[in-house]
């Protein structure tokens, strides 16, 4: 019996040593989703505007984000949008920004708070980021965001996400891909701390022609659902992240007041 | 309505106008017997025998419709516009968008002296200002002289104009009527 002591002792920590970085995984990146609705009036067509923030259980930057998935609530109606009436080309989008698109495929805009691996350890914003339609190599609405970083990393960047259908409580979700950035060149990639951005008409302009003339007006967004379940719209996230590790968020907007049913 | 081509797939089918005069003359006794001979001619004349029994033609049909956004409902485009092909006439498309990338369709086409009525689905691909469609239809039914309108596997494709919703729809394929 006591000679079994050594071999069980040695064998319990192996398996500590295994399992330890694996929870220290599990629990290691936090993150955390916000989302709502302007106007939040059912069937109305509307701006969508979320956001996340993604951190540590030590208070550390989070590895580098390598995709993401936003899930969005089912009855979203994309029938009579305007949204993305042209398509902006990624090769002019990151040679002239958005002077390379037409502003009829504009489509959002935001801000991003990233970390870099050196320096102080505060986060830095970039604060440009538009969204606008990009071309669809599967027949699908694709999202191309534009990230226009400028210190202290110098850094235009397009990464896409492509809309796809849900199921159950969810209609859609926007699949996105997110490129590493590097911190400088050959260096460390940024961490993404926080991203802010909206999806829908507000702020935009978009333009036709009448009887020869170039005539701005405002599209018509994506309509919030006609009916509100239980609890509100659902909205759920999904982020990977360099080392594989993965981290997940959820939120509700709230049903509209009955005043605005 | 011109057809394109057309041939005679079943040539005109025997009358069932059997004369009941003898009947009013008939023992009741014959009754049970004329009831056993009757049943296989019965049989045989179920209501599927039956609509098929008429001249029927088999089309190629290759339609074009353009139409303009009436009203919408929900996730469903009303439209309404001109074909124009094989057959002519009115078209009304309701086209029900159900994912962000599949729709179903009915679409009703009214042709001088009836109408046909058809089901579609369709993938479906929004790309800047149009979005396309591409799918297949099935003829479900029809009233007047296109009461027998039957066909499947029609090829269905079009565009929506993002814009202001005007829908372009291509209907091709093989139908009997």
């Amino acid at each position: 019996m006591t000679s079994r002591l050594p071999l069980l002792t040695a064998l319990v920590l192996v398996l500590l040593c295994a399992l330890a970085p694996a929870a220290a995984r599990a629990t290691s990146e936090r993150a955390s989703l916000h989302a709502s609705f302007s106007p939040n009036r059912l069937a109305t067509p509307t701006t969508i505007s979320f956001g996340f923030s993604l951190s540590t259980t030590e208070g550390a930057a989070p590895p580098p984000l390598t995709a993401l998935v936003l899930r969005m609530p089912a009855g979203m109606n994309y029938t009579t949008t305007q949204l993305g009436l042209a398509i902006c080309q990624p090769a002019a989008l990151l040679a002239r920004g958005l002077g390379g698109c037409s502003p009829n495929s504009r489509l959002g805009y935001g801000t991003a708070l990233v970390e870099v691996p050196f320096g102080v350890g505060s986060g830095h914003e970039i604060p440009e980021i538009q969204a606008v339609s990009g071309p669809s190599p599967n027949g699908n609405l694709v999202v191309l965001f534009y990230a226009n970083g400028v210190f202290p990393v110098s850094a235009q960047l397009v990464f896409s996400g492509e809309v796809l259908p849900d199921t159950g409580r969810f209609g859609s979700q926007l699949a996105t891909t997110v490129p590493p950035v590097a911190s400088v060149p050959g260096g460390p990639d940024v961490s993404i701390v926080s991203v802010q951005t909206t999806i829908g008409p507000s702020h935009l302009t978009y333009y036709k022609h009448v009887h020869g003339r170039r005539v701005p007006f405002r599209p018509r967004g994506v309509a919030v659902p006609e009916r509100c379940p239980r609890g509100g719209f659902p909205f759920a996230a999904e982020f990977t992240f360099s080392d594989q590790s993965r981290a997940s968020a959820a939120t509700t907007v709230p049903c509209p007041p009955a005043r605005h049913r | 309505m011109r057809a394109q081509s057309e041939h005679v797939a079943l040539s005109q089918g025997p009358s069932f106008e059997p004369s009941r005069a003898w009947l009013r003359y008939a023992p009741l006794t014959a009754v049970p017997v004329l009831a056993l001979l009757l049943v296989p001619v019965l049989a045989w004349a179920t209501p599927s025998r039956a609509a098929t029994a008429h001249a029927s033609r088999t089309f190629s049909l290759s339609e074009t419709g353009h139409l303009h956004l009436t009203s919408h409902h929900g996730f469903t485009l009303n439209e309404k516009g001109s074909a124009s092909g094989t057959i002519s006439g009115t078209i009304y498309i309701h086209l029900n968008v159900v994912s962000t990338n599949r729709v179903t369709a009915e679409v009703n086409i009214y042709p001088s002296g009836g109408s046909l009525t058809g089901h579609a689905s369709a993938s479906y691909h929004p790309a800047g200002g149009v979005a396309t469609f591409n799918g297949t239809m099935a003829i479900v039914r029809g009233t007047g002289r296109y009461s027998h309108a039957r066909g499947s596997g029609l090829s269905f494709t079009g565009t929506v104009q993002r814009s202001n919703d005007a829908v372009t729809v291509h209907v091709n394929g093989r139908m009997s009527a």
